[in-house]
């Protein structure tokens, strides 16, 4: 008899996307509400209940309460999505209500992703996920860039599904299991199929060396799926290679470990190299965010000083400080449309006082420099790593942060200190506005304030 | 002790800037910012005035102290409290925010409520410097100074602006990640980032040496050090003059703070060890700089050529480990802030009536600007070490207690007073005096305004200058408490 107890979550998504599908075809202003209503309530249902949920499974209390607090995450950062995307999407005459069933099938692949325990779970929802993001890629179908970035995505996505599934087929032929959780012995050949399933994980969050979709499927992509890529399906992906990691104890295997320090070494510096020269603003985010990845590899691998805290310290402010940045990317309009080059960002500051403070405080939170939120996300890292002995791999993560800073400070250069080249038409997104000034607040707040957040992530791990 | 003094010195500039960046930019004159600004830099001024009031010189160890906890799960602390060590430097900041913002009146036209808004935030990040005992809000402070200052070097500099403000970030920046790397590894040893309970604490030797040099980076570069100078020049010539006088009357001391007050007491090994190292790249940085700064064209690049071997005074001064080396450094450091800062604002002064920084443009300003002309000799002379000004006290504890540690140190440090005396003759010779060129006599005299901020620098000089006890009274205790 299955407890379908546990599935709640995921039910009540997949209710919504029924409900969705037949009440969008009459009025979809109203479907998109219902949404965001429907993962207020979601958000609600977990923060209070959600550890009864898993009660009746045997899972241990800190995989339950990793579920609970990152479904929240991505609850609440549907939330915040849902309601960003309506303007963006009507300015590309894009606006159908099908984008947010993607979204739904894209969150129920990734509830599913974290939740499970079995690697065939896993593919599946990797697969939902995956396959919604491929379309939002391509949304824009008269757009030639977002064609491609479609087809790009999709095929590089399809070899690395390909690569996950010959790795658990690998695994299963060794130790005649799916599960996560009785690999024990390990032979030559569960080893090299689990290095195949890494494979598939770090494709998804883009870690170099299997990053090269990003910059091309960042650019080519409509801005506000852009921003949905950036954010909530890598956090879902992160967090079950968190688990990988976690339940399949990776630290002791010396041969993947080597491949994880590797790849977080990689990607901390291709981030960096590669964002440097860049023109255009979102292939420059997308560097970035692989950088970024780089730190975040280094908190999964040194998990066990101060408890998951510093992984989803960081994380949180990541995802905050990038819903900020991108809000203010799409409030920015000129008459021939979006922001493209960075060059077009000159003279932000005569034009828009909140817009440019904003991303003023964004970047220096990005490049991890005080009194921002996002310095004592890189400082807990840092320190989880050092107490760890990842010595060398901090110092190639500060020294990364230190060419980090240039690239942001070309930015703020670009809105400070030149002259304003563009008209701005104004765009009077009131939500837009609302969100980045939120993050920027939330950001300059947390760094004074933590107590809120780390009492969050906190109680949730006890 | 109730009264939250130092959180309210670091929160008056802070509600000030908040205040300023509400009201609305378009009603308000350019003149109302300034003064506004000045009301508050003014007050702030009064406020720090109460620290060497109350401080009570007879005791060891921190006053005014105030703890709250601030990340409860990872012992991070809200420490401050101030001793004396960092009270006189509270005093040079609070002091020369004012004149920054006086001295910028006029030369600032565009974006002035940005300019002020940016200085107070300024000023409240270096006093949290000066007064945290906690190591990750030292280096928080330490970090957060970057952002206004590169701000005021990149939208009110000169034509290069851009490259020099560049060049500070990230010339910076790599010191100080460095930094962060050393503090966090202490911190997970320590268990604590109490700056008292990490100076009673014991590294392995080797793992003390890497920890040292994670720490020299930083200050080397801020103070600067020989072969990280190169970032100030570049930043002293592009930046508007308020920022050349904060800069080299404040920021630099901040690496030499940073000697005196974590790696001495830390790394008393290491800072045996390194001394030989120290000694040789700030006997180059004296000799060296002084050579260049003689053959320099730009009044501002000689000046800030000056500070580089001025500063290599102050290292030697600290790494003597000797009660007279290190009184001598200090004396050193808050000398120069006011001289080197009077200095630039000599230069401002005769840039902005003549759009020039080249010694070659001016010739006999003296029979134009009389007044101007005294007041540079005044700091001019105190640069050079002239008995009866405050130069001349640093410079001469340095070279005594060099006396002890090596001949030889001794030797180069005096050289570096004659190169000194040579170059800043030779500039005083070269603007004042000489056959009066026709385009300078137009030049008009100081105003009011000028007179009243350079007499007050002038009368700090003087009177540090006769009666040195005064300063010395307040460091004395504090300092022969860091020594090994």
């Amino acid at each position: 008899m299955i407890n379908l107890y546990q599935f709640i979550p995921e039910i009540f998504i997949l209710s919504l996307i029924l409900i969705t599908l037949c009440f969008g075809l009459f009025n979809k202003d109203r479907a998109i509400s219902l949404n965001a209503l429907g993962f207020i309530l979601l958000s609600i249902l977990l923060l209070n209940y959600g550890k009864d949920f898993y009660s009746s499974t045997q899972l241990s209390l800190n995989t339950i309460n990793l579920f609970v607090l990152s479904k929240i995450i991505l609850s609440i950062g549907s939330i915040v999505f849902i309601l960003l995307l309506k303007r963006p999407l009507k300015n590309e005459n894009l606006y159908r209500y099908e984008y947010v069933l993607f979204i739904l099938f894209a969150i129920l692949g990734s509830f599913v992703l974290i939740s499970s325990n079995n690697f065939l779970t896993a593919f599946i929802g990797l697969e939902l996920q995956s396959l919604s993001l491929y379309l939002m890629a391509a949304f824009n179908t008269k757009n030639l860039s977002s064609n491609e970035a479609g087809i790009k995505y999709f095929s590089l996505g399809a070899l690395s599904s390909g690569f996950l599934l010959f790795g658990i087929s690998m695994i299963y032929y060794d130790t005649g299991s799916f599960s996560l959780q009785n690999l024990d012995n390990f032979t030559a050949i569960s080893e090299i199929g689990l290095s195949l399933v890494l494979i598939s994980l770090f494709f998804k969050v883009s870690a170099a060396p299997f990053h090269i979709w990003t910059p091309d499927v960042y650019e080519g992509s409509p801005t506000i799926s852009t921003l949905f890529f950036a954010t909530l399906p890598k956090f879902a992906s992160l967090i079950f290679l968190f688990r990988v990691y976690q339940e399949l104890n990776i630290s002791d295997i010396k041969s993947l470990n080597y491949i994880f320090q590797m790849v977080c070494a990689i990607s901390l510096l291709v981030g960096v190299y590669g964002a440097i020269t860049q023109k255009v603003i979102k292939r420059l985010l997308a560097f970035s965010s692989i950088n970024h990845i780089g730190f975040m590899l280094l908190g999964i691998m040194s998990y066990q000083f101060m408890s998951e805290g510093t992984l989803f310290f960081y994380l949180i402010i990541y995802l905050i400080t990038t819903f900020g940045i991108f809000a203010v990317l799409l409030n920015l309009r000129t008459a021939n449309g979006e922001f493209i080059k960075i060059s077009q960002l000159n003279g932000l500051r005569f034009a828009s006082n909140s817009k440019s403070i904003s991303m003023l405080v964004f970047f220096f939170s990005l490049a991890g420099i005080p009194p921002f939120a996002g310095f004592f996300a890189k400082f807990f890292i840092l320190s989880a790593s050092i107490n760890d002995g990842f010595i060398f791999l901090s110092i190639i993560a500060v020294l990364s942060s230190v060419i980090a800073a240039f690239y942001y400070l070309t930015i703020i250069k670009n809105m400070f200190f030149n002259k304003l080249e563009i008209e701005l038409l104004d765009d009077n997104n009131k939500t837009g506005k609302v969100i980045f000034i939120a993050s920027g607040l939330i950001i300059t707040l947390f760094f004074i304030y933590p107590d809120p957040l780390i009492n969050l992530v906190d109680n949730l791990f006890k | 002790m109730s009264f939250p003094i130092l959180s309210l010195l670091i929160l008056t500039p802070i509600i000030g800037a908040l205040t300023l960046s509400l009201s609305s930019s378009t009603q308000l004159k350019n003149k109302t910012i300034f003064l506004s600004g000045l009301w508050i830099t003014t007050g702030e001024f009064l406020l720090s005035l109460l620290l060497p009031i109350f401080y009570d010189k007879s005791k060891n160890g921190y006053q005014f102290i105030e703890f709250h906890t601030w990340f409860d799960k990872f012992d991070i602390n809200y420490y401050v409290g101030v001793d004396g060590v960092s009270i006189p430097l509270i005093l040079l900041t609070t002091f020369l925010v004012p004149i920054c913002l006086l001295c910028s009146i006029n030369s600032i036209q565009n974006r002035a409520k940005e300019f002020v808004i940016y200085f107070l935030l300024l000023e409240s990040f270096i006093i949290g410097v000066f007064v945290s005992i906690d190591l990750v809000i030292f280096y928080v402070f330490f970090e957060a100074v970057l952002i206004p200052m590169f701000l005021i070097i990149g939208i009110w500099g000169g034509e290069n602006r851009l490259y020099a403000t560049f060049k500070f970030f990230l010339y910076t920046l790599a010191g100080s990640v460095l930094m962060l790397l050393a503090i966090i590894y202490i911190i997970s040893k320590v268990k604590s980032g109490n700056i008292e309970l990490i100076s009673d604490f014991t590294f392995d030797q080797q793992i003390e040496l890497v920890l040292f040099l994670c720490f020299f980076a930083s200050f080397a570069v801020k103070v600067p050090m020989f072969p990280f100078h190169t970032w100030l020049p570049d930043a002293h010539v592009q930046a508007p003059t308020s920022g050349s006088v904060i800069l080299a009357g404040v920021l630099l001391k901040l690496g030499a703070y940073g000697f005196i007050r974590l790696s001495l007491p830390f790394f008393e090994y290491a800072s045996i060890y390194f001394q030989p190292m120290i000694f040789a790249l700030s006997c180059v940085a004296i000799v060296y700089t002084s050579i260049v700064a003689l053959r320099q064209l730009d009044m501002k690049k000689m000046i800030a050529y000056s500070s580089v071997a001025h500063m290599g005074f102050v290292t030697i001064g600290i790494f003597t480990l000797t009660q007279d080396g290190i009184n001598g450094a200090y004396f050193q450091m808050i000398s120069h802030g006011i001289v080197s800062a009077a200095l630039f604002l000599i230069v401002g002064v005769v840039y902005e009536r003549h759009h020039t920084r080249m010694i070659s443009d001016y010739s006999g300003v003296t029979n134009v600007m009389p007044k101007y002309s005294f007041f540079f000799m005044v700091f001019m002379l105190s640069s050079v070490g002239l008995p009866g000004t405050s130069g001349f006290v640093g410079e001469f504890l340095v070279i005594m207690s060099t006396i002890s540690v090596s001949v030889y140190l001794t030797f180069f440090t005096a050289i570096g007073v004659i190169l000194g005396a040579s170059y800043m003759l030779l500039l005083y010779k070269n603007i004042n005096f000489g056959d009066l060129k026709s385009d300078i006599k137009q030049l008009a005299d100081l105003t009011n305004i000028e007179i009243f901020y350079f007499s007050c620098l002038a009368f700090l000089t003087m009177l540090l200058g006769i009666y040195p006890k005064l300063l010395f009274e307040m460091i004395n205790k504090s300092i022969s408490l860091s020594i090994i």
